[in-house]
């Protein structure tokens, strides 16, 4: 019998039978319609995907015509992470001049709002000097990190610590009064680079600290979008749904904890957000095509739901990409094709 | 009721996070004689297991794992009452640690929290906690598992770590192992030669019970 090559969630190799694969992406596609309440993907869908899945060819690509753009999250920054020694505007160079970047996204290594506050005077010099050397877009970026506005780092009372203890109302307290303190960190660095000159804004990663990460960066993006109506704003998520840490709070009347995809996006539309970043989890203990048959199906779902553009986050971890710290071309390049093709995503 | 209305209202009561309903039909069962470890561990335990899977799912939020833990102490507490000291007994032992260098503990807070419903007491050594530590923790408390947990692909080399240190010290078939977190897999596990992957909260208490012969 005739066997694919293909990788796990972790970038092992693994050989599937056509018959495996097949099996794998209905397992996938079944999994995720049923945890969002959505369709699976369609007999139609699958073929694509399985002739995707099962291609010889080592790298594969979008057609002619289906070419999306890309956005980035703490981009600047990982060039220094492969063991490229260059700055932060060396970097961003490099995207625009060598790797053909559409877009680009000024960061700094302490990538949350709150540590940049501190320090958004000296950020916007960089900005300042990266724009005078670019053409590409270039946005500034960070995280909400609503965790850590926690003590004893931070003013609040740790929820980690109080709900174990059984004291649900005094931690679902604290992250309200989390969410005050990171929604004005956001709006004043966000406010701060607009005006040294960034084309746009990145909420990166949110709801990592669960869904009163969500809300802060929510409400920025609110009072950001009143205060400058044309700044894009993308909103990128953490996961592929809402972790409830609170549980109990909510944006226009909608509860954020155990949101999916396809409706955050319409909260984010609400806010004013300018680009979603769709997440979904990659589960290492799973094959490839499981994955991205779960990861297609997740974002044709938010991609029909939205009217804003949806970039979906193919990186370590998520997408259907590898939880491996160098991720193989093969599946990563298979993963953007779907998502795109399948997916209809209007970026990555 | 019988049995099975006894049971498929246990498991409700836990996922709804009913405490005044959970403690009446705990009471209700004892009151007409059935088997109190065979009321908490086929009813209220899946019930708490099944909540761990909702919340898994985003269908039940922290707020409610932790109502439905406190929950299931209560209920616990009621059953003890009764049953005989052989039964009340803890399943065993844990030592439970995020790995040195990562300092995610959402998840490892969540699995502890199943794993003391379940009736298994568990060491709590927090996160960023080095091998030595851990396995010094184990020595002193006579643990029968260690678990770790790790988040990131770069830290996932400490739950080797411990492995390989148990091995030196030759106290490798002195504790069951287990690991855990989201770049770990069942192969990983395999490779490093843990005795078990948890890969979720529901299956970590699964594995932890297997581990100790009470599953």
């Amino acid at each position: 019998m005739e066997k694919v090559f293909t990788r796990m969630g972790d970038a092992s190799g693994v050989w599937l039978s056509k018959e495996e694969v097949r099996a794998e992406l209905e397992e996938g596609t079944n999994d995720a319609a049923d945890r969002g309440k959505i369709p699976p993907l369609t007999e139609e869908e699958l073929d694509r995907l399985f002739d995707i899945c099962t291609r010889r060819e080592k790298f594969v690509s979008v057609e002619p015509g289906n070419e999306v753009v890309v956005t980035f999250d703490a981009g600047t920054l990982k060039m220094v992470r492969v063991g490229v020694p260059v700055d932060r505007s060396q970097a961003i160079l490099i995207h625009e001049r060598a790797l053909g970047s559409d877009t680009m996204e000024l960061a700094h290594i302490d990538y949350s709002y709150k540590q940049i506050k501190p320090i958004a005077h000296d950020e916007k010099y960089y900005m300042e000097q990266a724009q005078l050397g670019t053409v590409i877009p270039l946005f500034y970026g960070a995280m909400p990190n609503v965790g850590l506005y926690t003590q004893p780092d931070g003013p609040v009372p740790n929820w980690s610590e109080l709900l174990p203890m059984g004291k649900i109302t005094e931690a679902q307290a604290a992250q309200e009064e989390a969410v005050e303190h990171a929604e004005r960190d956001m709006v004043y660095v966000g406010s701060k680079m607009y005006e040294g000159g960034a084309d746009g804004i990145n909420f990166d990663t949110t709801g990592a600290s669960g869904d009163a990460d969500f809300l802060a960066a929510l409400r920025a993006i609110r009072a950001l979008k009143e205060k400058y109506p044309e700044l894009p704003i993308e909103l990128g998520m953490a996961g592929e749904f809402v972790l409830g840490m609170h549980g109990e709070l909510y944006f226009d009347g909608v509860r954020l904890a155990g949101l999916y995809p396809h409706d955050q996006v319409k909260l984010a539309e609400k806010a004013g957000a300018t680009i979603f970043g769709a997440v979904v989890n990659t589960n290492s203990s799973k094959s490839f095509p499981w994955n991205i048959a779960r990861a297609v199906t997740f974002v044709k779902a938010c991609t029909e739901a939205a009217n804003i553009p949806v970039h979906v986050n193919v990186g370590m971890g998520v997408g259907a990409v590898p939880v491996f710290d160098t991720p193989p071309q093969d599946v990563v390049s298979r993963a953007s094709k779907a998502l795109v093709e399948i997916g209809k995503a209007d970026g990555l | 009721m019988n049995r099975d209305e006894v049971l498929a209202n246990a498991i409700d009561a836990m996922v709804n996070c009913d405490e005044k309903r959970a403690l009446e039909i705990a009471e209700k069962a004892i009151a007409a004689g059935f088997d109190p470890v065979d009321i908490l561990s086929e009813g209220f335990s899946v019930g708490i297991r099944k909540v761990g899977d909702l919340f898994g799912r985003g269908e039940l939020f922290l707020p409610q794992l932790i109502q439905s833990a406190e929950i299931m102490k209560k209920v616990t507490g009621v059953f003890e009452s009764v049953m005989t000291k052989e039964a009340a007994e803890k399943k065993g032992k844990m030592v439970i640690a995020t790995v040195e260098g990562d300092v995610h503990d959402i998840g490892k807070g969540i699995v502890i929290s199943l794993l003391r419903t379940q009736g298994i007491e568990v060491i709590d050594l927090g996160r960023d906690v080095k091998t030595e530590k851990i396995i010094e923790a184990a020595l002193e408390v006579d643990a029968d598992i260690i678990g770790t947990s790790a988040l990131l692909s770069t830290t996932l080399a400490g739950q080797k770590k411990l492995e390989d240190e148990l091995r030196k010290r030759g106290l490798r078939d002195r504790f069951k192992t287990m690991v855990g977190g989201a770049p770990c897999t069942q192969r990983w596990a395999d490779k490093i030669g843990a005795d078990a992957y948890g890969e979720d909260a529901a299956d970590a208490v699964e594995k932890a019970l297997a581990l100790l012969g009470k599953g």
